[in-house]
């Protein structure tokens, strides 16, 4: 660590100012089709809306700075495998596999028949958040209107519809509702896919609280309970090394120091900076 | 942390000073950090007291006017004369985040300032009335006498402030321009808790009558060189870690709750209603 690479490839970027980042805008739809309820369809479009954005590095090799590729190798023979002679493999028993080739693997793949069904239309907030999976923005494919319609129709009862998709070989239950003057559809998740809380031994063996114990407790909840505001959430290690690669870009010596503050003192340095900050501005 | 954002050094942050709630010393240094611009605003130019509790308000805290060995020399002190200590005492004057921090850090939970500020120690910048109930007497009388004395000043085209004082009572201060000695202020005070006094049954003025039983006490002597008040915002050692907060008069109603006013509550306060208080001195002239 703190070594730094030359390397002929790397270009170097201006130096940005260190902001937060930004509010993805999404670029291209991966999937169209349509949003049927009885006999009605809506042409749509599926754009990503869920950005789940960390910072990513590549390996490289250490002395001359060369990215790495991974390849495919025989574990027997230590061999390259080309693409062509790969097949998928269903682990049985330990190193026994059951083979499948593509065509039969395509041959079970769910029918994507473009469809987004509707069954019914429920409350949005009677799904426990915790079957919510990922969320896609819905985009009327030539249909401003009868979007349009089923958006305000949405709003208006203030109601979800409920149905199911398949996206690439798997179908989700799905839920689409408004949010912010569009449609957005939600995956949602299988019940079995989802962990039993209550299958933790442990957690049968909790003892009832004092009472003395428990009204303490809820006091402090009372003296904490605030509004929820997402922004007041920051991701401090991205933060962080963001910074670093600003200062590496601008070519300065980077010294990595043991972090001499501990864990509870970060809180201290985070209320200091607001603090400062609120100072300065006096 | 490339950048020093303070020029103290920690100590012992997991250390427990609360001990009800678990309180550790890091907290009570976040919390200072987090009320800082509003404290500062208030305490700067004072020569403070302190009492500090390094094993916790569980344990016995000490009091102390002089600074303790070994106060960095960022540190601002003033020396004097101590009239009771008989000898001089180094006083800290707290005029910056880092000094507050180093307090915080040293324990001293309780900081207390005197009315008028080092430059002119006989002139002070406020009238105080220290309202304080005797048991049975409690919160819910503060309140009332609070709200009798804010009508009366309210009368005299005066603008008071209020704060609880985080034990079981308030301070309500004027701020005013420094013209008047301690001898005048208390004076002044006292001729106004006589006053509420014969207007209400539950307030008593002289102090004679200090901790007569149900009575609430309006403590003119504390109008005085010498004495002091616990600042705004600052902390108390009390089981449920309460502070002395700044109120909006809107605010001082039956039920309120001054428990509910604490380390945690504080810091999430939007407004400062002591905001600005230095700059609306007034005379005490009264027409």
């Amino acid at each position: 660590m703190g070594k730094k690479l030359k390397t002929e490839t790397v270009t170097k970027p201006e130096a940005k100012p260190k902001e937060s980042p930004k509010t993805p805008v999404p670029k291209r739809a991966i999937w169209t089709g349509s949003l049927t309820i009885g006999l009605i369809n809506v042409p749509v479009r599926l754009y990503p809306m869920i950005y789940d954005r960390g910072i990513s590095f590549h390996f490289l090799h250490k002395t001359d700075g060369q990215p790495l590729k991974y390849e495919r190798v025989c574990t027997k023979d230590g061999k390259l495998v080309p693409w062509d002679e790969v097949v998928k493999g269903y682990e049985v028993a330990k190193k026994q596999y059951i083979v499948f080739n593509k065509e039969e693997l395509d041959a079970f793949k769910p029918e994507s028949d473009r469809r987004i069904r509707i069954d019914k239309f429920i409350d949005y907030l009677s799904i426990d958040p915790i079957y919510f999976h990922t969320s896609y923005i819905l985009m009327p494919d030539k249909s401003n209107d009868s979007y349009g319609l089923l958006l305000k129709a949405l709003e208006t009862k203030g109601k979800a519809c409920i149905g199911r998709i398949t996206l690439r070989t798997k179908e989700y239950p799905a839920i689409v509702h408004a949010y912010k003057d569009s449609l957005v559809l939600t995956t949602l998740r299988y019940p079995y896919d989802v962990a039993d809380p209550q299958s933790l031994e442990e957690l049968k063996e909790l003892k009832e609280p004092a009472k003395a114990e428990l009204a303490l407790a809820v006091k402090i909840i009372t003296d904490l309970s605030g509004e929820f505001d997402i922004t007041e959430y920051r991701d401090n290690y991205r933060e962080k090394v963001e910074a670093l690669i600003q200062k590496k870009l601008k070519g300065e010596r980077i010294v990595v120091e043991k972090p001499v503050v501990k864990e509870e003192a970060k809180e201290l340095m985070s209320a200091l900076r607001e603090t400062l900050k609120q100072l300065e501005k006096k | 942390m490339n950048e020093r954002l303070t020029k103290v050094n920690f100590s012992n942050l997991d250390k427990v000073i609360f001990p009800k709630l678990k309180i550790t010393k890091a907290q009570v240094i976040e919390y200072y950090i987090k009320v800082a611009p509003r404290l500062l605003e208030v305490v700067a130019d004072r020569a403070i007291v302190l009492t500090r509790y390094p094993d916790g308000v569980d344990a016995q805290g000490f009091y102390a006017k002089d600074m303790p060995k070994g106060t960095p020399s960022w540190v601002r002190t003033k020396t004097f004369y101590s009239d009771s200590a008989e000898r001089n005492v180094n006083y800290i004057i707290v005029n910056d985040l880092d000094t507050l921090i180093w307090l915080a850090n040293l324990a001293a939970i309780e900081i207390h300032m005197p009315l008028s500020r080092v430059d002119a120690r006989e002139k002070p910048d406020f009238v105080l009335f220290d309202i304080d109930p005797e048991p049975p007497a409690g919160f819910d009388d503060a309140i009332a006498v609070a709200l009798l004395l804010k009508e009366k000043l309210d009368q005299l085209g005066l603008q008071p402030y209020i704060k609880t004082s985080g034990k079981k009572g308030f301070h309500i201060v004027i701020p005013i321009v420094r013209e008047y000695t301690y001898g005048r202020t208390r004076e002044f005070a006292h001729v106004i808790g006589q006053f509420l006094a014969r207007e209400s049954e539950i307030v008593v003025s002289e102090f004679s009558e200090t901790k007569t039983p149900n009575k609430v006490f309006m403590d003119y002597t504390q109008n005085s060189h010498g004495k002091t008040m616990v600042v705004p915002y600052g902390l108390r050692a009390t089981p449920d870690a309460t502070a002395s907060t700044p109120l909006d008069w809107k605010e001082v109603n039956k039920g309120l709750k001054p428990e509910s006013l604490s380390l945690f509550s504080v810091v999430k306060r939007e407004k400062d209603p002591w905001k600005g208080i230095l700059e609306n001195r007034q005379k005490l002239e009264v027409r």
